[in-house]
């Protein structure tokens, strides 16, 4: 049945309501980045620009421990993708296909490990980090935050492989493959989708982490939250500085969604749709 | 050296045994060495906020040059060297030699921390000011030296206090010259003086000064102290004062720049340091009260860049006074380097006046800033020298839960007070029951 005008016109203004409350937060970010550092302060505000200035990026080049946390993420929330998703695939994959009461229980469990906050988790976590000597390295980081995504992406990958036919890995079994060779064969391409809006969440969950990397850090591997946090002092907050480093440090999750995009649209329409 | 004893080994090789032992014995010996050498050069671990950074890496880097130790900052955003502390104080880590910390978490971290006693000598006690060192010690032990302070004095445009048409008429309508001002009275004065509607629409173009609502935890203390009370909240002992009449004075008077006389601008609450910075530097106000760091890092875009003049802090009726903001350097009890690091400190204290040179241009040491006081660019340094040398510059209660009086007493205190609809005495009335609340009396 085809939606009249009214309808139309009427989802229209929400869907770009909801994107104006999405997207100004981040517009005003932008502009407030291509502002004069005198003018990001300026009362009252404007929320666009009065004059377009680029010192706020060039500014960035003046502190090269900036480049390095930068590097820092991005290995850091490499490293946790590969961990979270190496130990995820194969315990949702058991929660899926073998719907036992342990499995319930187990599914639970850690969405109970989700209800914790990471904050009175951070100093024993630490202890842990420091007794195996850990602390100040990137794997040390990416496990902690590995922590956080683990649980997350059991139920997303879970639920995906749940929407999976039992029959196309019977199929696999009665040709002769082992139950890892279906999971590895079948299962995995078949839930790539689901595995690629899990990495995408996983990937988002340590590039924004900022508690662990603080308390697991100290100068090898500062990640670029903790270096844009460093220019909120005791005397106040570099506006232009901190919006023009949060501007580009948002740029590779940006493209990396939407290179993922097509995926991402696949993985949670397959999640939706049980077979 | 290495290459040249194998070398010296190998020439001597064929002319006999002894002389091929005899090498070996000095290779040896040179490869000893150079281990015990590289044993002796130790890191240590140096917790910094950037402004601790900035003002000891010049003294750092001089301590390497003279030691052969090497010292590597730690450098995390400004509430993080809270959490970062805690985390090493909760599970006894050893990960930092040195922690720069802010005078307010001092109280906190006195039982993680080695007593400096024997570094307080009467030498050093004399040197620093008189607040620092009530500052340094909790529970009659010193833990921290101070490494700088800073202080709000007065920020004032130049081009108006020494413009002659404005100070003839200043004079004409207040009787007495214009200058910087140095009273609670002259404050006023000057403020109402330079609030105007330039361009004649109504609007106010320049206001006096500014008051600062979203700071308000914070700046209605700095009248209480000038107002004469011995102390802000609470006396050396710990009993409440919040209520006495300095404090009424303090918080009348704080809020009488926006209530009564309206010579600031009036979204108060929306002014912090950086905005009442902000304005000031735009030329929207005429003079204001900031931490004295800020002299030197004038931005050099703003219209009134050579035109900024600093003074010291105003006095109430109790005398010139201020809060100061000290940061003091501890050395954790569980430090693996604890000699070194008491020697560290004990060299940043020597090279205090290092730090003048870096962009937040502080120390803590009187020397040091007496040193730079009459240096072309310092302006801004007697006039901190003579606020935190004032009797009536005071630090805040050394209590492990000030930052929480400061955030569910003293700022809820300061926002009513500047609606203009609260009677001040009530509200520290109030206060007080707060207090007695959290068990002081």
């Amino acid at each position: 049945m085809k939606a009249s005008l009214a309808e139309r016109a009427t989802l229209f203004a929400l869907v770009t309501l909801i994107v104006v409350v999405y997207v100004f937060p981040y517009a005003f970010l932008v502009s407030t980045s291509l502002k004069p550092p005198a003018d990001a302060l300026a009362i009252p505000p404007t929320i666009l620009p009065q004059r377009i200035s680029l010192e706020n990026y060039s500014n960035i080049a003046t502190f090269p421990s900036v480049r390095q946390s930068f590097a820092n993420s991005l290995t850091i929330a490499l490293l946790s993708t590969l961990i979270t998703i190496s130990l995820s695939v194969p315990a949702a994959y058991a929660v899926a296909r073998f719907a036992s009461m342990a499995g319930k229980i187990f599914l639970i469990a850690v969405l109970i490990t989700r209800l914790i906050p990471p904050v009175s988790v951070g100093i024993p976590l630490f202890a842990i980090m420091r007794s195996l000597g850990l602390t100040d390295t990137h794997i040390g980081v990416a496990l902690a935050h590995s922590t956080i995504s683990v649980p997350l992406a059991i139920w997303l990958l879970a639920s995906f492989m749940e929407g999976i036919p039992h029959e196309l890995e019977e199929a696999a079994r009665v040709d002769g493959c082992s139950r890892f060779g279906a999971l590895f064969r079948i299962i995995i391409p078949v839930a790539a989708g689901g595995i690629a809006v899990t990495s995408v969440f996983v990937f988002l969950a340590s590039w924004n982490e900022f508690l662990f990397a603080l308390l697991l850090s100290s100068t090898s591997v500062k990640t670029a939250p903790i270096a844009i946090a460093e220019f909120r002092t005791q005397y106040g907050i570099q506006w232009g500085t901190m919006t023009s480093l949060s501007v580009v440090f948002s740029f590779p999750v940006i493209i990396f969604s939407l290179l993922m995009q097509k995926r991402i649209v696949a993985g949670m329409t397959m999640g939706a749709v049980k077979g | 050296m290495l290459a040249l004893t194998i070398r010296f080994g190998s020439v001597y090789f064929k002319k006999g045994r002894k002389m091929k032992r005899l090498s070996l014995v000095v290779a040896l010996l040179v490869l000893l060495s150079l281990t015990a050498t590289a044993q002796d050069s130790v890191t240590l671990t140096i917790l910094v906020e950037q402004g601790g950074f900035w003002l000891q890496e010049a003294a750092a880097a001089q301590f390497e040059e003279e030691t052969g130790h090497t010292v590597e900052f730690v450098n995390v955003p400004y509430g993080s060297v809270f959490d970062r502390l805690s985390a090493e104080m909760a599970t006894g880590g050893g990960a930092f030699d040195v922690a720069t910390i802010d005078v307010v978490w001092m109280s906190h971290f006195a039982p993680f921390a080695e007593p400096l006693d024997d570094l307080f000598t009467d030498e050093v006690v004399g040197d620093l000011f008189p607040s620092l060192v009530a500052d340094a010690q909790i529970g009659g032990a010193y833990i921290g030296m101070p490494t700088w302070a800073n202080t709000e004095i007065i920020f004032y445009r130049k081009d108006l206090w020494e413009d002659p048409d404005e100070m003839a008429a200043f004079e004409a309508e207040y009787g007495y010259p214009l200058a910087p001002p140095t009273t609670w009275q002259e404050f006023d004065d000057m403020a109402q003086f330079f609030t105007r509607d330039n361009d004649g629409d109504g609007e106010i173009d320049m206001y006096g000064t500014d008051v600062k609502g979203g700071v308000a935890d914070f700046e209605w203390m700095i009248a209480v102290l000038q107002a004469g009370s011995p102390g802000v909240v609470l006396d050396a002992e710990h009993n409440i004062i919040i209520d006495n009449e300095a404090h009424v004075a303090g918080l009348e008077y704080y809020i009488s720049h926006h209530c009564d006389m309206d010579v600031a601008p009036p979204n108060v609450n929306e002014i912090d340091w950086g905005v009442a910075e902000n304005l000031f530097y735009q030329s929207q106000t005429a003079m204001f009260r900031f931490w004295g760091h800020a002299y030197r890092l004038t931005r050099g875009d703003s219209p009134i860049a050579d035109l900024v003049g600093a003074a010291p802090m105003v006095a109430g009726p109790g005398g010139v006074g201020a809060i100061p903001g000290p940061w003091f350097n501890i050395v954790p009890k569980t430090s693996e380097n604890k000699e070194l690091a008491l020697e560290f400190v004990q060299y940043l204290y020597d090279n205090n006046s290092l730090g003048i040179e870096a962009p937040l241009g502080l120390a803590a040491r009187k020397s040091a800033y007496a040193e730079y006081a009459d240096v072309e660019g310092f302006e801004n340094l007697n006039p901190l020298l003579e606020t935190l040398d004032s009797p009536q510059t005071i630090g805040r209660p050394a209590v492990a839960d000030w930052q929480q009086i400061a955030d569910e007493i003293l700022g809820p205190i300061g926002t009513d007070a500047l609606t203009c609809e609260e009677d001040p005495a009530e509200l520290l009335a109030w206060g007080r029951e707060q207090l007695e609340g959290m068990g002081y009396e």
